[in-house]
This record gives C-alpha cells, sequence and structure tokens, in this order.
C-alpha cells in the first residue's frame, strides 16, 4: 500500500472516529494544510460529510481552506461535497453569518456565490 | 641248533611286530616308546604327567581365582565409581528439570497478537476500520510519519 493511501485511510478513518472534536482538529491541522491537492480535497470532503457546526466552519469561512482554496479542484469537490448533503441548514446558517460578518471580501463573495448554489439545489 | 636260532630270532622278530603293535595302541607316548627292548608302558608317563597336570591346575586354578578375585575387586571399586557419577548425574538431570519446570511456572507467557497481525499482515494496520479505533494522537504521529517519508 503507497503512503498517500494510507494517509487517504487515515483521513477516512477521523471521519468515523468517536472522538470527533479531536478529529476534526487534527484533519484541520494536518490535512486542510497539506501541500498534495488530492489531500486538502478529501480533507476538506470528509470535514463537510461530519456536517457540524466545528467541521463546517473551517472548510466555509478559513482563506485558502475549502471552499476558499486557491485549488479549483479543491474549493469545486468542497462545493459538490456541500449541495450532497442531505441536511445543509447548519451549512446555511454559517454561510449566512460569513457573508454578513467576515472581514475578508473574498470569503464573503465565496459564501455568497455558494449559498446561491445551494439555494437553487435545494 | 641253526634253527633253534633261527627260530628265535623269528621269536624276536614276532616280539618286535608284536610291540610295534602295541606303540601304534599307546599312541599318547611319542618318546621312549620302548626301553631295553620292552615297551613302555604309556601308563607310566599317563601317571607322572597326571600328577604334574594336576598339580598345575592346582596352582594354576589358585592363580585364577586370585586374578579372578582381584578382576572382581577392581570391577567392583569401578562399578561403584561408575554408579556414582551415574547417581549423581541422574540427581543433576532432575534438578535441572524441576528448575526448568518451576522456571516454566513462573514465567508469564505474553503474546502479542496485534503486533503479529500487524507483522503478518503490514496494510491490514492501515485499514479504515483499524484506524478509526486508534486514538487521534497515534494517528497523528501516523500521518506525520508518512508525511516526512512523502517529502523525502
Amino acid at each position: 500500500m503507497e503512503n498517500n493511501q494510507k494517509i487517504r485511510n487515515i483521513i477516512q478513518a477521523l471521519g468515523e472516529h468517536k472522538d470527533s472534536q479531536a478529529a476534526i482538529d487534527l484533519l484541520t491541522e494536518l490535512g486542510t494544510n497539506s501541500p498534495d491537492d488530492e489531500i486538502r480535497e478529501l480533507t476538506a470532503q470528509t470535514l463537510i460529510k461530519k456536517n457540524t457546526h466545528e467541521s463546517l466552519r473551517v472548510v466555509l469561512i478559513s482563506k485558502g481552506k475549502g471552499i476558499n482554496d486557491l485549488s479549483a479542484r479543491v474549493a469545486m469537490a468542497s462545493i459538490n461535497e456541500l449541495l450532497s448533503l442531505k441536511d445543509k441548514s447548519e451549512a446555511i446558517k454559517i454561510l449566512d453569518d460569513t457573508i454578513k460578518l467576515h472581514s475578508e471580501e473574498d470569503v464573503r463573495n465565496t459564501a455568497r456565490s455558494v449559498r446561491a448554489l445551494m439555494t437553487f439545489s435545494s | 641248533m641253526q634253527i633253534g636260532k633261527i627260530s628265535l630270532h623269528t621269536t624276536r622278530v614276532a616280539k618286535t611286530a608284536s610291540n610295534n603293535a602295541t606303540i601304534n595302541q599307546l599312541a599318547t607316548n611319542p618318546f621312549g616308546v620302548s626301553f631295553k627292548g620292552n615297551v613302555i608302558q604309556a601308563d607310566v608317563f599317563e601317571g607322572a604327567s597326571k600328577s604334574n597336570i594336576a598339580e598345575n591346575i592346582a596352582e594354576k586354578g589358585k592363580l585364577f581365582a586370585s586374578a579372578v578375585v582381584s578382576g572382581i575387586n577392581n570391577f567392583n571399586e569401578s562399578f561403584k565409581s561408575r554408579m556414582n557419577s551415574v547417581v549423581s548425574f541422574g540427581k543433576k538431570v532432575t534438578t535441572n528439570v524441576f528448575d526448568t519446570i518451576e522456571r516454566i511456572g513462573n514465567t508469564e507467557i505474553t503474546f502479542d497478537m496485534t503486533g503479529l497481525k500487524n507483522k503478518l499482515f503490514p496494510d491490514r494496520q492501515y485499514s479504515v476500520k483499524n484506524l478509526a479505533n486508534k486514538p487521534v494522537d497515534e494517528l497523528k504521529s501516523m500521518w506525520t510519519d508518512l508525511s516526512a517519508v512523502e517529502v523525502a
């Protein structure tokens, strides 16, 4: 098994881990800051699948992470994952707060675009 | 007169012939078969030789018996010493066996099944199911090590 596949398995395991907060912290620390696009993509998807306030905040309001990632591949994968959520209420709430309150214009614009997509898809 | 001489001679010859026959019968005495024309009876030699043989046998018997006795004594001593060494060896073996049994009884045998599984199936420890049951700190160190290898 290649090392990249082992890391992917660790990320998946963190998505199912009982210690949710510690798993989110580790995914935020190592996954979202990984130089590998594939790892960042999988990390963002895993955090969105958790669908908790803490996990969604990382990928929605953090500059350079999740939907704000500089890699279009990572950003698009994050948006697709958000759109496929069954319960989008927590994500919409965070996006609304980001549009209103975030200091960074780029982050607010991105949040607005994603919020519109979610409105049309739901 | 001559006839008588002849007859005497004939008689002697005949006697000699008969003596020769006796000699053949007494084949046990190959030496001095005759003495002054008379055949020496084998009994004389037999008697003499019988007494010598008996003495020899007696003497040899004594020597043999003493040799046998001394041999038996030597054998007993060597047998005893060997038996002692065998007995001491047996005691040593018994002691060692008991020590080993006691040691085995006091030895705690632990079997690291997880470690064995990981060695037999190295990829199995990286299955999602196994990883999900590990502490997050352990996953963090694993991830860090893998990333370091990947970068190197």
